[in-house]
């Protein structure tokens, strides 16, 4: 624990920070767990025309609502598509959300909180009360009601649920610049005249990111729990596209007689959630003990 | 304390301003004429014409926010479109139903979360903490909805014991409870998890801290050591968690009323958003989110008032 705060005063803490922890990412059995989950579940999804037997948009009338057998291990649906392959196509929706998700929320709440920490003073709290309104909100609230202006595609689900995301970025690395700001490399840097954004983005942000990305990373499954539930309540990616969320939906009104469709799909969302979950429990407690501060509460 | 109080009421008010003005932002987001996109294809003339003057569509921009404003601050929050009824008492109509899923779900919720979060941090280490973590990890990773359908398929029908609707038409006061019990113990148990994990580190925070450890070397029972130092200076973090979780809570609510068929806040916005009653969506919008702001608001001049270290923060 000690070396951690002495690594993060010293003058090129960046590398020094990652490098000397590199080897306890391995022996964290969550972080692993999370990682090899989240690789493979990766791969199935970009090989998902090589990997699903059918397509996820074929109908058999003569197959509708067919038991799990070998021809189609999780059975078929109330159309007669085959529902291992549109859970394999649907892996693909749910990590294209997560993945876009995190990019732009941690791209703008990396800006957006990096610059109203440094900068202090008006900037700082005009900033602040804006994301705080935004924060107001109850995350899931605010993405329906945008998906609902917006309209249901995939592009407004990303969109809605970055934008209600963004807030809780910015806020930790808000915080977690405040705690750079006084450090003696900072004071250095613009004693020798570097300019104020050569700080920020050199030295500031860098050395603020890790407790950023365990926020992105459980940003990451909440994006996921979004987009499901924003589908299964029919707000989301469009039928008869394949998503966890929409197949849960199909099967819902035959959950007495057909349990498994609905019963899978979800399954399918809540590997994903801990694998991430587990993900950014393993950077939490690997990367910065000072972080669990920011990690919990915040995201919620 | 006057101080303390003044600073959290004028931040509720920039909060609450702030929060309609983004409510406002919202309907103008709608591409081409909210009017049109509200009445559908086959409205008359007239109809338009109607609408669009009542949402002061023909006004300039800052006119109509000044209007929305004005309104929005005297509780006039529109008139729904498909029952003609203004839309707060709509709104104000099933604010009792969610309240009250809301309000089991969180009684069930810290009744379970919170004393597993404690255990799990006194035991740091032990199966028991691993158990309890890998169980809340559960709860927090399988959508809720999800969890309701699985609670409809056991509870209700493998084990007739709960009823799969949400809701009934009785007046009989323990009917009505029979019927929540299943909505509120699915939502319970996902908030449940939170509060056990946000329990567990708020707790181990504390549990680290110099005075404790001295507590220890000065040979204080374990016991004495958990619960009378530590539990109670957990406390206010504790509670902090909970106002945390309240928000995220009305948000499964809404997924909650929909697998129950559950009347309600969310069942309303979700209807409203079907039939394009956009004045109705805003008005729900509106009243749940202000919702969140009051008990945080609660919860934060409880602390002052609890804790002396707060209000200097």
């Amino acid at each position: 624990m000690t070396d951690v705060s002495t690594t993060a005063d010293t003058a090129a803490p960046t590398r020094r920070a990652f490098g000397g922890i590199r080897s306890r990412y391995l022996r964290h059995p969550g972080f692993m767990t999370g990682l090899i989950v989240l690789v493979l579940i990766s791969i199935v999804a970009v090989g998902a025309p090589v990997f699903a037997p059918y397509s996820p948009l074929e109908t058999d009338m003569l197959k509708t609502l067919a038991p799990p057998s070998a021809d189609h291990l999780l059975g078929t649906d109330q159309f007669g598509r085959d529902v291992l392959s549109r859970l394999i196509w649907g892996a693909r929706i749910s990590l294209q959300v997560a993945a876009m998700v995190v990019l732009i929320s941690l791209t703008f709440g990396t800006l957006i909180g990096a610059v109203a920490g440094y900068a202090g003073g008006w900037v700082e709290r005009v900033i602040m009360v804006g994301n705080d309104i935004l924060l107001a909100f109850p995350g899931f609230l605010l993405a329906l009601a945008l998906v609902a202006v917006r309209g249901s595609s995939l592009d407004s689900v990303i969109l809605a649920v970055s934008i209600a995301y963004t807030p809780r970025v910015a806020a930790v690395m808000r915080s977690v610049v405040l705690t750079i700001k006084p450090r003696p490399y900072i004071e250095a840097s613009q004693a020798i005249g570097m300019t104020a954004s050569r700080v920020l983005f050199v030295h500031v942000i860098p050395n603020a990111l890790p407790p950023v990305i365990v926020v992105a990373t459980v940003s990451a499954a909440t994006a996921i729990l979004a987009e499901a539930g924003l589908s299964y309540l029919g707000l989301g990616v469009q039928p008869p596209a394949a998503t966890w969320g929409n197949v849960i939906s199909d099967g819902q009104s035959y959950i007495i007689s057909n349990p498994w469709i609905s019963i899978s799909a979800g399954g399918c969302i809540a590997i994903v959630v801990i694998a991430l979950n587990l993900l950014g429990d393993g950077l939490r407690d690997t990367l910065d003990p000072q972080m669990r501060r920011y990690a919990g509460s915040r995201m919620l | 304390m006057v101080k303390y109080l003044a600073q959290r009421l004028l931040l509720m008010g920039i909060t609450v301003t702030g929060m309609v003005t983004v409510v406002f932002f919202l309907l103008r987001l709608i591409p081409g004429d909210p009017a049109e996109y509200m009445l559908g294809d086959y409205a008359t003339e007239e109809s338009l014409a109607a609408l669009r003057a009542e949402l002061g569509l023909d006004l300039p921009i800052h006119e109509q926010y000044v209007r929305f404003m004005g309104r929005a601050f005297s509780g006039d929050l529109g008139t729904s479109v498909v029952t003609g009824q203004p839309a707060l008492a709509e709104v104000l109509a099933s604010l009792p139903w969610s309240a009250a899923l809301a309000l089991a779900g969180i009684v069930i919720a810290i009744v379970i979360g919170v004393p597993l979060g404690v255990i799990s941090a006194v035991r740091q280490g032990s199966w028991t903490d691993l158990g309890v973590m890998l169980v809340a990890l559960a709860g927090i990773s399988f959508p809720v909805f999800w969890v309701g359908l699985v609670a409809i398929l056991v509870f209700a029908h493998e084990l007739p014991l709960f009823p799969a609707l949400g809701a009934t038409s009785s007046e009989n006061p323990l009917t009505r409870l029979h019927h929540l019990a299943l909505p509120a113990l699915v939502l319970g148990i996902s908030v449940a998890a939170y509060i056990a994990r946000l329990t567990r580190s708020a707790m181990l925070e504390v549990l680290g801290q110099d005075y404790v450890r001295v507590a220890r070397a000065m040979g204080v029972r374990e016991n004495r050591v958990v619960y009378r130092l530590a539990l109670r200076n957990a406390l206010i973090p504790v509670l902090s968690v909970i106002g945390v979780t309240f928000a995220w809570s009305l948000g499964s609510a809404i997924l909650v009323e929909a697998v129950f068929s559950r009347p309600g806040l969310g069942s309303m916005i979700l209807k409203a958003i079907f039939a394009r009653d956009y004045q109705l969506v805003q008005a729900g919008v509106m009243v749940l989110s202000l919702a969140v702001v009051l008990i945080n608001t609660s919860l934060d001049i409880v602390y002052g008032i609890v804790d002396p270290r707060v209000r200097t923060a």
